[in-house]
């Protein structure tokens, strides 16, 4: 199985170059398989880690020592996949291949894009989820780090692609604020180094393993103070209140393709580094403090999201408000003592991704139609596409968590989790504003999704013919949304196992 | 009398340990300068003498440990942010005919004031979070003082200026707090993760370059006023 | 032989009394010299001293008694100064207790306040100018001197000048530590405002658009202006010992009260206000004088190197 995390950690940059040097036509093939391939791969390790078998039975190749789940490791311990960062890996690499196949029918039905643009996409999107890919698979702090540099680096870039003033503003106020917070977050992870040296020496390798095992005795203060540090750092990237400023420019000026990863894999990518930072918390300082500032972040982040939501004007701008909400309630979940409410908000990752990208598929399918993102412009959605037009409006539900799709699902995990016996009241209230939230960002998209689909739309014929502008959309979409459905109606079991498995890690001190 | 007066005094710093925080506490000053510099290419090379001080500091620092990957580490250091990273920027800044001074939002001394408070806050923080000192292969723990406050106040330079140059040097300026601090708290980390670390900060000099000239192509200036059209 | 303790006490006031204008002279000639002139001779403030004391003081009409007594005050108070702080010797003398490094400044604040309040109710409007000015500057560049003094106790726990100037002188490490040379700097800067020297205001001449101390002398004249004179003359070789003999070059002072070595350190006192002077006389010819407005820039950087010093100094190190 370790070398399946090699091909992973290989293929998407081999398409980069790749399709970088040979072209757009090429280059949008070479996308699409290097998607379908890496999605592959991550699915076949799910049997290898997702195990119902307790931990202290026979173990896989690797194996996790002390921490108590399996693990694929591959290089000599430099690669390591466990189900918490499979869950990530899976999310990642579902939305690269939907987004691929997206993007070529997306850039088809642009008559202005010029071979140099397309390019640019094709190599950009591969080196993009490259580094999202290497993220949850590195065994080390540091390359985590490095892996998600490097996501902002390239995604900064693909921003100012569409090469418009409010493209090279958005990149800028997003690479400015996304480095700073980095530069919180390597700090953080010097911190972390010198907590742990008291324990492990005055040089060692930040592997998980050692990390974890050792946790219990680094000093907690320090950790606490790394773990701050770590929050408002990666948080900037997941866009925590009050870091999340350059979001909205950001997703909404990328190209569709783009803002689809952004919003559905990045977000999500970066809160596993917060995560691996918790599990060290949880063990040093012990869950109070870990979860205390989630919470505190979290609502402040779900208030800003919900509230800004109804008063948009932009298309994509909407969505990725809605992004900053689900972060939110991602938050709020880890914040929550009960091991429901962690599985709650891992599947929530999962159905998130698949609802956000078939929402910003949607979004793209409408701009190809009417060519404009402004909110107020966009009528009569559902005559116009047959297709995408419902999906669409079925993405805006599961996006405001209705049955039957998947993060109902989740969020009632969430919920449910809140309330759980053994709660104490600061958590049963926070639960109820989650609700009470969530509802109000129910009411402000869908007051948006009705105005522009069900609306009829302008009677002076000024509108374009009906029909979809390209298949390829299409079929993206609804495969987005099928994942969507079958999450919300009956997940898998290997998946649900995978995700147990997960929540247990990360709930070792319960 | 004298003498009963002196025998409480506190022992001075050991000669590395003053060495070393006064090179911090160099660090520290060069981005209080910053804040009062107005032209830009003086602000680039008041960066690249902050940067050198930080490859003394890691200099030292290695001369003290006899480690061999801490003088890689001094050198590439110094390669990349004393040279390299000034000199991207300063060409940039040739291509530019206009915007030769900054633009700033509040006066020089409000914001020495804004950098004080920062300052003291990160201090404070750092004195009550008991870094613990483990084996002390490292700098001594007040430079973590000074990391700490010259991190903040680039914050405050980016927060108070407004063209793009300014903001990119507060960051870079950040990221030698960051190192400094590194140097503090994990001195000893293996070589691959510090190269690493220099690396992706040249690749982000790299972004931050393309889109600075991106930038300044479309709107022929340098300036950040032109960049709230994004709200809400 | 041993001199009396206050033998030597009124021998440190009396030898800051005589130097003072031929310290002033010496810097002048030396400032001459430097700009390529031959300057005035060394001994000339004397000279305009004694031409002062002959000629007749007037008041203006509407100037309380206070116009006359400020001057006098003035010049009492930065006489005794030189009480408290290290100018003959190493130790301090019995009255040397009376204050510390807190109250020096304070005495010396004292000085200048009278005269500007003299300056004040005068009703020149550029007597008042000076006045205005000096108070606010004065006030601006105060906390940069206090956390000065902060930065002293922390390092010696205690505020006498003269144990600061003991600690310097026991080690080599104490006189490199960070937060020393930060206070020696920031006490620069607050002498160069102080002394009224290039960047803060020309001291040679009265610019309208940048004069501040210069303009509160203007309504006095005669033995009056013969003390405001020598009042500032005094001040600055004050400011300069303190310099010299608590932050930077604490060697020369004489160890006992023996004849020899007291004596021997009225010469080195000059020497060293000398060589202090001639940095500032440096500094004049290669600076330029800021504006009135960014003025407040230089007491910033001023207060920002001794607020580092004191932040330096707290994590326990520095």
């Amino acid at each position: 199985m370790s070398f399946v995390l090699v091909a992973i950690m290989l293929v998407p940059f081999v398409a980069a170059m790749a399709s970088w040097w040979a072209g757009p036509r090429s280059g949008a093939a070479m996308t699409v398989a290097s998607g379908t391939v890496t999605f592959g791969l991550a699915l076949a390790l799910v049997p290898a880690v997702a195990r119902s078998q307790p931990p202290g039975a026979t173990r896989a190749s690797g194996g996790a020592g002390e921490l108590g789940g399996y693990a694929v490791t591959a290089l000599g311990n430099w690669l390591r996949a466990d189900s918490l960062s499979l869950v990530f890996l899976i999310a990642t690499a579902f939305l690269y291949a939907l987004t691929a196949i997206f993007a070529v029918g997306y850039v088809s039905a642009d008559h202005d894009a010029t071979a140099l643009y397309r390019r640019r996409l094709f190599a950009g999107i591969n080196l993009f989820a490259w580094a999202m890919a290497m993220a949850p698979i590195v065994d080390n702090l540091g390359l985590l780090w490095v892996a998600i540099e490097v996501t902002t680096v390239v995604s900064a870039l693909l921003v100012t692609i569409e090469g418009t003033d409010s493209a090279v503003e958005a990149a800028w106020k997003y690479v400015l604020i996304a480095s700073l917070g980095l530069g919180l977050s390597l700090l953080a992870t010097a911190v972390i180094y010198r907590a742990g040296s008291v324990v492990l020496g005055n040089s060692y390798e930040l592997f998980y393993p050692k990390l974890l095992s050792g946790a219990a005795r680094f000093p907690a203060g320090t950790v606490r103070l790394g773990y701050l540090l770590a929050v408002l750092g990666f948080g900037t990237k997941v866009g925590l209140f009050p870091v999340h400023t350059w979001l909205p420019d950001a997703h909404s000026e990328a190209p569709t393709p783009v803002s689809a990863m952004l919003s559905g894999s990045l977000l999500a990518t970066c809160f596993y580094a917060i995560l691996r930072y918790y599990q060290i918390t949880e063990r040093s300082a012990g869950p109070t403090f870990a979860r205390d500032v989630l919470a505190g972040f979290g609502v402040a982040t779900l208030l800003l999201g919900a509230l800004y939501l109804a008063s948009q004007r932009d298309l994509k701008r909407l969505l990725a408000y809605s992004s900053v909400e689900h972060m939110g309630v991602l938050a709020i979940g880890m914040s929550f003592a009960s091991p429901l409410a962690i599985a709650g908000v891992l599947l929530h990752v999962l159905a998130h991704a698949a609802a956000k990208g078939t929402a910003f598929f949607g979004a793209g399918s409408v701009v190809r139609k009417l060519h404009t993102k402004d909110l107020e412009r966009v009528r009569g959605g559902i005559g116009l596409l047959p297709w995408s037009g419902p999906m669409f409006v079925a993405a805006m539900f599961g996006l405001s968590a209705m049955p039957p799709f998947g993060t109902f699902r989740s969020e009632f995990y969430i919920v449910v989790g809140g309330f759980a016996p053994g709660s104490h009241g600061a958590e049963r209230a926070l639960a109820a504003v989650l609700v009470v939230l969530v509802t109000l960002a129910f009411l402000g998209l869908s007051w948006h999704v009705t105005q522009m689909m069900a609306s009829p739309g302008p009677e002076d014929g000024s509108s374009p013919a009906k029909g979809e502008t390209s298949k390829l959309m299409v079929v993206a979409m609804s495969v987005a949304l099928l994942a969507l459905v079958v999450l919300g109606v009956h997940p898998p079991h290997q998946l649900d196992t995978l995700i147990h498995g997960a929540a247990t890690e990360l709930g070792v001190t319960r | 009398m004298i003498g009963t007066l002196l025998a409480n005094v506190p022992a001075a710093p050991s000669a590395f340990d003053g060495v070393t925080e006064a090179l911090a506490v160099l660090v520290l000053l060069v981005v209080f300068a910053m804040l009062r510099q107005d032209l830009l290419r003086a602000q680039v090379r008041m960066y690249a003498f902050q940067s050198l001080a930080v490859s003394a500091l890691a200099g030292v620092l290695a001369a003290n440990e006899h480690a061999s990957d801490l003088y890689v580490l001094a050198g590439l250091s110094m390669v990349l942010k004393v040279i390299v990273v000034p000199s991207v920027v300063l060409r940039l800044l040739g291509e530019v005919q206009v915007d030769l001074a900054g633009n700033r939002r509040f006066g020089v001394a409000t914001a020495v004031l804004a950098g004080l408070a920062v300052s003291v806050f990160g201090f404070l923080v750092i004195g009550n979070v008991h870094i613990a000192a483990a084996g002390a292969a490292g700098l001594p723990v007040p430079a973590m003082g000074a990391a700490a406050a010259t991190v903040l106040i680039s914050f405050v330079l980016v927060m108070f200026r407004g063209d793009v140059v300014s903001q990119a040097v507060g960051f870079f300026s950040m990221e030698n707090g960051v190192s400094v601090a590194s140097l503090v708290l994990a001195a000893r980390m293996p070589l691959i993760l510090e190269v690493g670390f220099l690396f992706d900060l040249l690749v982000a000099v790299v972004a931050f370059g393309i889109i600075m000239r991106t930038h300044h192509r479309r709107s022929s200036s340098l300036s950040t006023e032109t960049l709230d059209q994004l709200r809400g | 032989m041993q001199l009396p303790p206050a033998a030597v006490q009124a021998l440190q006031v009396l030898a800051v009394l005589c130097l003072a204008p031929l310290v002033s002279g010496a810097i002048a000639h030396v400032e001459a010299r430097l700009q390529g002139r031959r300057g005035p001779r060394i001994l000339q403030p004397y000279y305009d001293l004694a031409k002062l004391f002959q000629k007749e003081t007037l008041a203006p009409v509407g100037a309380s008694w206070w116009f006359l007594a400020a001057p006098v005050v003035a010049f009492t108070a930065f006489l005794t100064v030189p009480l408290l702080v290290p100018v003959l010797t190493d130790f301090p003398l019995p009255l040397g207790y009376m204050g510390d490094i807190l109250g020096g400044g304070l005495i010396l604040a004292l000085g200048g306040f009278s005269v500007a309040l003299a300056a004040a109710e005068t009703g020149d409007p550029y007597a008042q100018l000076g006045s205005s000015r000096a108070m606010t500057f004065g006030a601006l560049i105060e906390p940069s001197v206090l956390f000065v003094v902060f930065t002293v106790a922390l390092i010696t726990t205690t505020d006498l000048p003269y144990a600061m100037a003991a600690v310097d002188r026991s080690s080599l490490a104490q006189a490199i530590r960070p937060a020393h040379l930060l206070a020696a700097v920031a006490f620069f800067l607050v002498v160069l405002s102080d002394t009224g020297r290039i960047p803060v205001e020309t001291h040679a001449s009265t610019l309208e658009f940048g004069m501040i101390d210069e303009a509160r002398g203007f309504e006095h004249s005669g033995p009056a202006l013969a003390l405001l004179k020598w009042g500032s003359a005094i001040k600055q070789l004050v400011l300069y010992v303190i310099l010299a003999d608590v932050f930077s070059a604490p060697w020369g002072l004489a160890g006992s009260r023996d004849v020899g070595p007291v004596l021997l350190a009225v010469p080195i006192l000059f020497a060293k206000a000398f060589g202090v002077g001639t940095i500032f006389a440096v500094i004049d010819n290669t600076l330029s004088k800021l504006r009135l407005y960014k003025i407040t820039e230089f007491m910033a950087s001023a207060f920002a190197l001794s607020a580092v010093a004191v932040l330096v100094l707290y994590l326990g190190g520095g």
